[in-house]
């Protein structure tokens, strides 16, 4: 019984019961659930969301409640700075990843209905990066992007003639390259989950739409779009909360430099708790990532849930 | 592909490896995570960093560890060690979430501490004192430094203090022939260096996001007699007569990147590496390292072409002015149980004191070590022990992270022209003295 109709019927025995409340009768089932979600994923959000209107430290037992600590996080000019990194990193990351693997699936989803070669070889490879820890990325994106005579990409324009570019020193270029090694990263969530989509999708609404004369693209647009959104809708859902909470692959990459060219928000959350030892404003922070999550969750249900509606 | 670039890619794919493999198990006496018979009686958890463990980057100190390790496993056979090994790049940032465990009770039970974050663990409660396991005589030998940061306030000892360093201009003779005096004949020389052979950087330094960029370069600082701290640990390094030493500090680093004696991509260096790397590769003229580093660049760039390599103290803007800042490593108990605490300290004697000296090259913290221990009779080493004397310790307080790490952004701002010095200045000195204000609970 869903929650919803166990609603209904909590409604249904209250009117026969002359107003008298009744529990729903899945609640004993559902209690376990409910406690244990209280207990690992409520409190901590309660615990993180009470000690961001208090002066705590890492370092203190006590502490008061004040709303100080918001005034100086809001106060501090660095902060448009952070969020704004924070803006384009995730934007940039979650579009790279759901275009990257929605390309690599269907490329893979072709490959294995022709029976090519390769197939799974390609899925698995692409996985990898997928399971590695993000601090290994962050040193595998250093040895690829440094900007010393020995760096992978420069050492490859210097052979065709081409001038070292400022991969990880220049602030804005930083940007770039974290924003890479992040859709490197997570394009092999993404290819997983729309690949196991696409086998979803029935294949007479391709034979159906080609009979109509649709091309590649048409069919693309119109049949598989629309088949996949609800796991789009949740892939997009869960990238960008991946994302918004990186910082390990950053703090190994640039550390958030050049000074706080690439410091995003969950970065700053770390730094705040484990470098300032300011437990109080990491907490803030953390309420804010909280916040960007919940607020993009709900815009991605307006956006992509429309029809499921 | 170049040997340098060779090696680069080889040192870090080696971590990776080491990493990736870093929770395999084996029944070897030394497995990647744990030391001495999986099945023996007693356990202590210690926490090490990556350079001091077979886990080291360099293959030569790995494989010194390896065989101490062993060693003492097959000494201590009632023992297993449960490593957890640190990497390098994280090592600073762990001290906080060190600290963090030890104030819930979830420390292990032996571990590397920082030794200018020593102070701040004896404050707080989390070590256990040492004073039983070593004799007045070994205490006294120690530089009156290292005495100073590991004595708390009971005047009991609360850490072994077995490394220590410094640093130095590194400078290849055949390209720079005279040791810089000033920061002007420093951007000169490394101006020249680099007409001499176009494939050179004149000067290389760390300026990315890590300790490394506050600390190497807060010799600069306190070679003018800044201070970062009053006598209350309120930061000043901003404020009064030490503003306008940062300043010219933060003036000086920028003058070398926009003269041309240091690259831009200063602002990413976030290891040490990068120096030896570039070293080798003949890709650089003068920078300014650790004294550690001198025993890895001799294994890594072969006996000739070292052989071109000199050190001299970091210059000062007038002749004469000099300083340097001193570092190194200390291990500690957290553990309250007698036995684990000796078996803590066994380590420290077995393994590090000494033997680790003489494997890593970094320096002993005694007088007696410096003179008895062969590796360091060399005259280069009795140089260090000498520059040891302009050292400068970073203060061991709750404010110091936070300070840096401001710092670093200064750094950064400054070298990439996002900010003025003037105003990277203000900006760390507002910031440092707001977290300051927090954790006095003002």
């Amino acid at each position: 019984m869903t929650t919803a109709s166990a609603t209904r019927v909590g409604r249904a025995a209250r009117a026969q019961g002359g107003g008298r409340w009744s529990p729903p009768e899945a609640l004993p089932w559902l209690a376990p659930l409910l406690a244990l979600a209280t207990v690992f994923f409520l409190w901590p959000v309660l615990n993180v969301l009470r000690l961001a209107f208090t002066d705590s430290t890492l370092l203190r037992d006590d502490y008061a409640y004040t709303l100080q600590t918001f005034e100086q996080v809001l106060s501090d000019p660095s902060l448009g700075k952070v969020l704004g990194v924070t803006g384009i990193f995730v934007a940039a990351s979650v579009v790279g990843q759901l275009l990257l693997g929605l390309f690599i699936a269907l490329i893979v989803q072709r490959a294995v209905a022709r029976k090519l070669h390769g197939a799974v070889l390609v899925r698995s490879v692409v996985l990898c990066a997928w399971v590695m820890p993000g601090v290994l990325i962050g040193v595998v994106w250093q040895i690829v992007l440094n900007e010393g005579p020995f760096g992978l990409v420069n050492s490859v324009l210097a052979e065709t003639g081409l001038a070292p570019v400022s991969w990880l020193s220049d602030t804005k270029l930083a940007v770039v390259s974290v924003v890479t090694a992040n859709i490197w990263r997570g394009t092999a969530f993404t290819m997983l989950l729309l690949y196991a989509a696409l086998h979803t999708v029935n294949r007479e609404l391709y034979d159906a739409a080609r009979v109509d004369g649709a091309g590649r693209l048409r069919l693309l647009w119109h049949v598989t779009l629309p088949q996949i959104r609800p796991v789009l809708l949740v892939n997009v859902i869960l990238i960008t909360i991946a994302t918004l909470n990186t910082f390990d692959m950053i703090l190994s990459l640039t550390g958030g430099g050049p000074a706080q060219a690439t410091e995003v928000l969950a970065l700053r959350t770390f730094n705040s708790v484990f470098v300032s030892f300011n437990l109080a404003a990491g907490c803030v922070f953390a309420v804010f990532l909280l916040l960007a999550s919940l607020l993009l969750t709900v815009v991605y249900r307006r956006v992509l849930g429309q029809e499921e509606r | 592909m170049d040997g340098s670039r060779v090696r680069y890619v080889g040192r870090r794919l080696g971590l990776l490896a080491v990493l990736a493999l870093a929770s395999c198990g084996s029944d070897e006496l030394v497995a990647l995570d744990r030391v001495g018979q999986p099945d023996a009686p007693k356990t202590l958890r210690l926490q090490i960093n990556a350079s001091y463990s077979h886990q080291s980057s360099t293959p030569e100190v790995a494989e010194g560890f390896r065989k101490r390790f062993e060693a003492w496993a097959r000494e201590h056979p009632e023992w297993r060690l449960d490593l957890n090994i640190i990497p390098d790049a994280f090592s600073t940032t762990e001290q906080a979430r060190l600290l963090e465990k030890a104030r819930v009770g979830q420390a292990p039970d032996c571990a590397n501490v920082d030794s200018f974050t020593v102070p701040l663990f004896i404050e707080q409660g989390a070590l256990q004192p040492l004073d039983e396991h070593f004799s007045e005589q070994e205490v006294e030998d120690l530089f009156p430094y290292v005495r100073d940061v590991i004595t708390g306030p009971d005047d009991r000892i609360y850490a072994w203090w077995w490394s220590t360093d410094l640093r130095v201009i590194y400078r290849r003779t055949d390209l720079v022939p005279e040791p810089p005096r000033t920061w002007d004949e420093l951007i000169e020389a490394a101006g020249e260096a680099e007409e001499k052979d176009p494939k050179v950087d004149g000067y290389l330094f760390n300026g990315g996001r890590w300790e490394a960029a506050t600390f190497d370069n807060l010799a600069y600082f306190w070679m003018q007699g800044g201070k970062l701290l009053d006598e209350d640990g309120r930061p000043v390094f901003a404020d009064g007569e030490n503003g306008p030493k940062m300043l010219r500090v933060l003036e000086f680093l920028k003058e070398t990147v926009d003269s041309g004696a240091a690259p831009s991509r200063v602002t990413t260096f976030t290891n040490y590496d990068e120096f030896e790397t570039a070293a080798q590769g003949k890709s650089v003229a003068m920078f300014l390292g650790g004294s550690f580093q001198y025993t890895t660049m001799r294994s890594l760039i072969g006996k000739d072409e070292f052989s071109k390599w000199d050190v001299s103290m970091p210059p000062g803007p007038e002749p004469g002015q000099t300083a340097t800042g001193t570092g190194g490593w200390t291990v500690a108990a957290f553990s309250d149980d007698p036995e684990k605490v000796a078996a803590c300290m066994d380590i420290v004697r077995d393994i590090y004191v000494g033997e680790g000296n003489e494997l890593t090259g970094e320096l002993p913290t005694s007088r007696r070590l410096f003179d008895s221990l062969e590796a360091f009779r060399a005259p280069i080493w009795q140089r260090f022990k000498r520059y040891l004397q302009e050292g400068q310790a970073r203060p061991g307080l709750a404010i110091y992270p936070a300070l840096s790490s401001e710092l670093q952004i200064a750094i950064g701002s400054v070298l990439t022209g996002s900010a003025t010095p003037d105003e990277a200045l203000a900006t760390a000195g507002e910031r440092v003295q707001q977290t300051y204000d927090l954790l006095e609970g003002r």
